[in-house]
C-alpha cells in the first residue's frame, strides 16, 4: 500500500479553543459561579514553625454572613491527610505548622469581604519552634525537626566501580552548584469551587491530574469514585503547580461544614505559599583522561521540599536520574536526598529536578572543557551515550542520536564562528571593563515520567461529526487541538468536524495526569486507538454497503468509496441504525502491555534538550544581557509544529526566569518577596534578540506517528549555556543561580582576586 | 476638608497604582478613599514665570507626552516614559509618585537636579515646599496629615545645561537612579547638579561631588580623569547606601560609583546640542 498522506497531522492548524481564549467567552474555574456558592478565605499561619497550642473560631463563626470555619477539630469522619507519594499533609494544620503561610483554618461566608474580616477574627495561639532554613540547616539540625526527621528521601544507584576508577583516572574535578527556590507563576492562581452532598462531591478546580484529584477526594472523605465528579475548565498555566492534589481537600472539607458549595481563589502571594519548585545543591566529582574522556562521576545532590513531601520523592529521584548528563560513562555513583524546611512544599514544576541537575552537570562539563583545554562543543560530543545505548543501566536505550541533534544546534546557531568571533572581540578590547561576549552550550536527556496509562473514547455522530473524549487538562499546551487532529486524521474526516470534550471525571473515560511532557504521546496514542476503531467499523459498514471487503475500501474526508462509487460516513451510521439517529463509538486503552510494544520499559522515552547562548556582560556591574539563544526540539513527529515551538520557546522564556531573575528569599521562614513586584518573572523585553527553536523531528517516539514528548526539554538548558556563556566572557564561574548582576559582580571580582 | 475631618481614616487617592498595591496586601487599611480625580484642572500641565506647573492628578503619560513639558523639560519627559510600565504610566500620577515616597522612585531622584517645588495645600493655608525636603523617610514625608499637595512646579534647567539620567536594576523598580546636569562655559564645567536616588530611602543631591567637578576643563573629562574618579568615589560614599531586596551596600555603592560616571559623560555628550536633554 502507497503511503497515505497526512491531511491535518503535521500541520499548524488553528487551536481550537483560539476564538475562545481570544474574545475572552473561554470559561476558567474563577469565571464560574455556582448557586449559593459561599467564599472561602484562608487563615494562614503567620510562624514557619510551631506547635499549634489553641484555635478558637468562636468570634468568626459568630459574625453575621459567616456560614462555617473549618479547623482541624472539624476533620472528622474522613481521613484528615493527603499527599501523592506520603500522605503527610493535612487537610488544614493539626497539631503544628510547618511552613508560614499554611492554612490553619477556612472561613465560608456569604461574601469575600466577609470572609477576609471574619478570617482576622480567628484566634490562634502558637508555641514557637526554632526554624529550618535550607538545605545546609536540615542536615546539621539538633532541634525539633520539621516531621519525624528532616529526611524526606533518599535514593540512588551505581555501577562499575567507582572508586578504583577515581584512583585510575588523570584528573578529578570537584564542584558544587546550588539553585534556588522558584515560583511557577501560572497566571491564574489556584482556584477551586466544591459542592459538597451527603453521598456525593463535585469539585471544579485548576487541577492538571483530575482523576487523581477524584481518587484522593474519594478516599479522603470515605466515597466511591462514582460519587465524586472533578471537573476541570480551561486552566489558566500549570507548569507543575497544579500537578496531584492541591486546595481541593480543604475546600471540600469547608463545603461539608458550611453545607453549601464553596470557593476558594488564592492570589499570587498565597500560590506562592502553596508549591514551588526545589531549591538544590548538587556536588558532581568527575574522573578524566586528560583526552577529555570521562571515566567516572560520582554526584551527590539534594533538594528542599519544604514542610511537606508533595512531590519531593520523585523529584528526589529524578534529580538523581539527571545529574550525570548524557554521557557515557562507565563508573557511576549518585545519590540523592529530599530535605524537608520550614517553607513552601515543593512540587513538581516542568522538568522535575531536570534545572537542577543539569545545571550542576553541564556547568561542570565547561569547567573540566576549559582545564583541559578542549572545545566545550566537542568534550561533550566526544563523551555523549551512542544511539541505542543505555544512558542508564536498566532504563530504556537513547532512542536518538545525539551528536546529529548537538551538531545540528550548532550548525543553526554557529557555534565556532560566534566562539571565535567573541574571544577575537575581547582580545581586541579594553582590558578591564567594558561590555564582553560570550557564548555557552549545554545539553541534556531528561527521563520522562510518564506513566503509559489513558484511555479514550470517540463518538461518530449520525451526521458525520464527531466528538472526542479525553482527560487530558487544556492548561495552554494545546492538548485538545493535538488530539483534535490525530481523531481526524484516524477518523479520516475534517479536523473541523471533530470536538474535544475534556477533564470531566463524570464525562471522560480515565486519564492518569497531564504532565511530563506525555499528553500527547501517551492520551494520543490512546485517541488514535479511539479514532481507528471508529475506522474499522466504517470500513466494515462500508464492506457491506459496497458489498466488498474491508480492505478493498478506501477512506478519505468523512466519506468511504469502492470503485468510484462513494458513500458518505453519515450514511453508513445512519443505514447501520436504520433510521435517522445513531452514532459509533470507539475506544482506545493505553497500558504499558499496549501492542506496539514501545511502552513496556521505562522511560516512555527521553526527551532531548540543547541549548546555546550568546551573551554580554557588561563587568562593571555584573549584568549579563542575554543576546541570542537556540534550543532544540526533538518531538519525534510534530503533531502541530508550531504548537511544538510554542512549547519550547516557552519553556526556554520560562529559565530565564531562574537563570537572572527569579529566586524566592527567605529569612528566619518568612518569605521577603511574595508578590510580582518583588518577585520578578522574566518579561517580553527578556527575550533574547535571537530566539529560536530547531525542530528535529526524528519519527523514533513511542506515540502516535512516532510523536513524543516536548514541552520540558527547553527549560533545563537555559540555564547552564548562559552561566557557560558568562564564563567563555569573563572567565568568571557563577555557581548559584540567578545569575544577578550582583551575583556576577563578586565573581568578577573574585577572580580578579585571585 | 475631607481629610481633616476623616482624621487620618482616609487617604487621598489619584493613580492608585503603588497605594491599591498596599491596601492589598494588607500593609495599609483605610475607611475612606478621597478621589482627587474628580477635582476639575488639577490635571493641567501650564507655564508659570518659572516653569511648567503639573497639577497633582496629571498622569506619567500625560507628561510624557504634554507639549510644554516636553519643549521645556524634555529630560522630564524622557525619563516619564521608563518609569514602572505602560499600565503604570497611563494611571500612575506624578505627585502621587512624590508623595507616595517609595524609595525607588525615578521622578524623586530627577526632580532634584530640577530644583522642582511643590504646592502644598492645608484647610488654611498653602505652602511650597522644595522637591528635597518633601520626602523625610521610606513612606515618610514632610506633609502634614490634613495637607495635600497640589501641583508640581518644574523650572528648566538653566540656559546651557544639559543633563542625563541613568537607572540600573533587575526589578520593577529600579535598583538605582542617576540624574546628572551639566553647564559648561569656556570649556570649563559652569555649573553642575547630582542626585541619587533608589539606594537608600531618601534620594539625595551629593553636593562634594558637584563641588570636586565644578570648574573642571570639560575636554580633560575622559572616563579616568582623576576629577571623575574622584567625583564618582565621593558619591559611592555620600550616597549612604543600604541593603534591601535589591542588593547589598557595597554593591550600591559600587554602582553609584559607575553610574555617576555613565551619566555625567553621557550629560556632557548632550551638552554639545545645547538643549537640557
Amino acid at each position: 500500500m502507497t503511503e497515505r498522506e497526512f491531511r491535518t497531522v503535521g500541520k499548524a492548524v488553528r487551536r481550537v479553543d483560539a476564538d475562545d481564549k481570544l474574545s475572552g467567552r473561554a470559561q476558567f474555574t474563577g469565571d464560574m459561579s455556582v448557586p449559593g456558592m459561599a467564599f472561602a478565605k484562608l487563615v494562614p499561619s503567620p510562624l514557619p514553625h510551631a506547635r499549634i497550642v489553641r484555635v478558637d473560631a468562636a468570634r468568626a463563626r459568630a459574625m453575621p454572613g459567616v456560614y462555617a470555619v473549618l479547623t482541624a477539630d472539624e476533620l472528622v469522619n474522613m481521613e484528615t491527610r493527603y499527599g501523592s507519594d506520603k500522605k503527610d499533609r493535612p487537610v488544614v494544620a493539626m497539631d503544628k505548622v510547618r511552613f508560614q503561610g499554611e492554612p490553619v483554618a477556612a472561613v465560608a461566608a456569604v461574601d469575600l469581604a466577609t470572609a477576609e474580616a471574619a478570617a482576622e477574627l480567628v484566634e490562634v495561639e502558637y508555641e514557637e519552634l526554632p526554624v529550618v532554613s535550607g538545605i545546609d540547616a536540615a542536615l546539621d539540625w539538633r532541634g525539633e525537626p520539621v516531621h519525624e526527621s528532616n529526611l524526606c528521601h533518599e535514593y540512588g544507584y551505581e555501577w562499575g566501580d567507582v572508586d578504583a576508577a577515581f584512583r585510575n583516572c588523570d584528573r578529578v574535578f570537584e564542584d558544587t552548584f546550588t539553585f534556588p527556590m522558584v515560583y511557577h507563576y501560572a497566571m491564574e492562581p489556584h482556584v477551586c469551587i466544591a459542592s459538597y452532598e451527603p453521598g456525593r462531591i463535585r469539585l471544579w478546580t485548576s487541577a492538571q491530574h483530575p482523576f487523581l484529584v477524584q481518587a484522593e477526594i474519594a478516599r479522603l472523605f470515605r466515597l466511591q469514585l462514582d460519587q465524586v465528579q472533578v471537573v476541570v475548565p480551561f486552566v489558566g498555566g500549570g507548569y507543575g503547580s497544579k500537578s496531584y492534589t492541591k486546595i481541593e481537600p480543604l475546600v471540600a472539607a469547608l463545603s461539608r461544614e458550611a453545607g453549601r458549595p464553596a470557593r476558594l481563589a488564592l492570589s499570587v502571594e498565597e500560590a506562592m505559599r502553596t508549591v514551588r519548585r526545589h531549591a538544590a545543591k548538587a556536588t558532581i566529582r568527575t574522573g578524566v583522561m586528560n583526552d577529555g574522556t570521562i571515566i567516572a562521576r560520582d554526584c551527590v545532590g539534594y533538594v528542599d521540599t519544604g514542610g511537606y513531601t508533595d512531590n519531593g520523592v520523585r523529584v528526589t529521584e529524578r534529580l538523581a536520574d539527571r545529574m550525570p548528563g548524557p554521557y557515557a560513562i562507565p563508573h557511576v555513583r549518585v545519590k540523592s536526598y529530599g530535605l524537608f524546611t520550614n517553607s513552601t512544599p515543593a512540587g513538581s514544576y516542568r522538568s522535575i529536578g531536570g534545572p537542577q541537575a543539569v545545571w550542576a552537570c553541564e556547568s561542570q562539563m565547561d569547567v573540566i572543557a576549559h582545564a583541559l583545554g578542549l572545545d566545550p562543543f566537542e568534550f561533550r560530543v566526544k563523551n555523549l551515550v551512542p544511539q541505542g545505548e543505555e544512558v542508564r543501566r536498566g532504563k530504556r536505550p537513547i532512542e536518538g542520536d545525539l551528536e546529529a541533534a548537538l551538531r545540528s544546534v550548532a550548525d543553526a546557531f554557529g557555534w565556532e564562528a560566534s566562539r571565535e568571533r567573541a574571544a577575537s572581540e575581547r582580545t581586541s578590547g579594553p582590558a578591564d571593563g567594558g561590555v564582553k561576549r560570550g557564548v555557552g552550550f549545554a545539553c541534556a536527556v531528561t527521563n520522562s515520567g510518564a506513566s503509559p496509562t489513558s484511555t479514550s473514547l470517540a463518538r461518530l455522530h449520525a451526521d458525520g461529526s464527531a466528538t472526542v473524549f479525553i482527560g487530558s487538562a487544556e492548561m495552554g499546551q494545546g492538548s485538545r487541538s493535538a488530539m483534535a487532529q490525530i481523531a481526524a486524521e484516524e477518523m479520516r474526516i475534517p479536523y473541523e468536524k471533530v470536538r474535544v470534550v475534556a477533564s470531566d471525571t463524570a464525562a471522560v473515560p480515565w486519564d492518569r495526569s497531564t504532565g511530563s511532557s506525555r499528553s500527547t504521546t501517551l492520551m494520543g496514542l490512546a485517541v488514535q486507538g479511539a479514532g481507528a476503531d471508529i475506522r474499522e467499523q466504517l470500513l466494515r459498514l462500508a464492506a457491506e454497503h459496497f458489498e466488498a471487503f474491508p480492505d478493498e475500501i478506501d477512506a478519505e474526508d468523512g466519506q468511504a468509496s469502492f470503485k468510484g462509487e462513494t458513500v458518505a460516513f453519515s450514511a453508513l451510521v445512519r443505514e447501520m441504525f436504520g433510521g435517522s439517529g445513531g452514532e459509533l463509538i470507539g475506544r482506545g486503552y493505553v497500558t504499558p502491555k499496549h501492542p506496539s510494544g514501545k511502552l513496556r520499559q521505562d522511560p516512555v522515552f527521553w526527551e532531548v534538550s540543547i541549548g546555546a547562548a550568546e551573551v554580554e556582560v557588561d563587568t562593571a556591574t555584573g549584568e549579563v544581557r542575554l543576546l541570542r539563544y537556540y534550543s532544540v526540539s526533538d518531538p519525534g513527529k510534530a503533531i502541530n509544529p508550531k504548537q511544538v515551538e510554542g512549547q519550547d520557546e516557552g519553556a526556554a522564556m520560562q529559565a530565564i526566569g531562574h537563570t537572572l531573575l527569579e529566586e524566592m528569599l527567605y529569612e528566619d521562614g518568612q518569605l521577603l518577596n511574595p508578590n510580582l513586584v518583588d518577585y520578578r518573572v522574566p518579561l517580553f523585553t527578556d527575550l533574547p534578540g535571537e530566539f529560536e527553536t530547531v525542530l528535529l523531528e526524528t519519527g523514533n517516539g513511542p506515540g502516535p506517528y512516532g510523536a513524543k514528548g516536548v514541552g520540558e526539554g527547553g527549560i533545563v538548558c537555559v540555564a547552564p549555556a548562559v552561566a557557560n556563556a558568562v564564563f567563555d566572557a569573563t572567565g568568571a564561574r557563577v555557581s548559584s543561580l540567578p545569575l544577578t548582576p550582583e551575583r556576577v559582580w563578586r565573581a568578577l571580582r573574585e577572580q580578579q582576586d585571585a | 476638608m475631607l481629610l481633616a475631618q476623616e482624621s487620618g481614616a482616609a487617604a487621598l487617592y489619584a493613580g492608585g497604582t503603588e497605594l491599591l498595591l498596599a491596601m492589598k496586601s494588607g500593609l495599609l487599611a483605610y475607611d475612606a478613599l478621597i478621589n482627587v480625580k474628580s477635582i476639575a484642572g488639577l490635571d493641567a500641565v501650564a507655564a508659570d514665570d518659572r516653569g511648567v506647573v503639573i497639577g497633582a492628578s496629571a498622569t506619567h503619560s500625560a507628561v510624557e507626552r504634554d507639549a510644554l513639558a516636553r519643549e521645556r523639560l524634555p529630560l522630564l519627559a524622557e525619563v516619564e516614559h521608563s518609569v514602572a510600565n505602560a499600565r503604570v504610566r497611563n494611571v500612575g500620577t506624578l505627585a502621587g509618585n512624590l508623595c507616595f515616597a517609595e524609595p525607588h522612585s525615578d521622578p524623586a531622584t530627577l526632580l532634584l537636579i530640577y530644583e522642582a517645588e511643590l504646592d502644598a495645600q492645608g484647610p488654611s493655608a498653602s505652602r511650597r515646599i522644595p522637591v528635597g525636603e518633601l520626602q523625610t523617610n521610606s513612606y515618610e514625608t514632610s506633609l502634614a496629615p490634613d495637607e495635600m499637595v497640589t501641583a508640581v512646579r518644574v523650572p528648566p534647567f538653566p540656559a546651557g545645561m544639559s543633563g542625563a539620567y541613568s537607572k540600573f536594576g533587575r526589578h520593577h523598580r529600579p535598583t538605582l537612579g542617576v540624574a546628572a546636569a551639566v553647564a559648561v562655559e569656556d570649556g570649563r564645567v559652569a555649573d553642575v547638579r547630582i542626585a541619587i536616588g533608589c539606594v537608600s530611602p531618601v534620594a539625595r543631591r551629593l553636593p562634594r561631588s558637584e563641588d570636586v567637578l565644578r570648574g573642571e576643563r570639560v575636554d580633560g573629562l575622559a572616563a579616568d580623569a582623576p576629577a571623575l574618579r574622584e567625583a564618582c568615589r565621593l558619591a559611592a560614599e555620600d550616597a549612604d547606601a543600604v541593603a534591601d531586596l535589591h542588593g547589598e551596600a557595597d554593591y550600591k555603592a559600587h554602582l553609584a560609583r559607575v553610574f555617576l560616571e555613565r551619566t555625567l559623560l553621557r550629560a556632557l555628550g548632550r551638552n554639545g546640542s545645547g538643549g537640557d536633554a
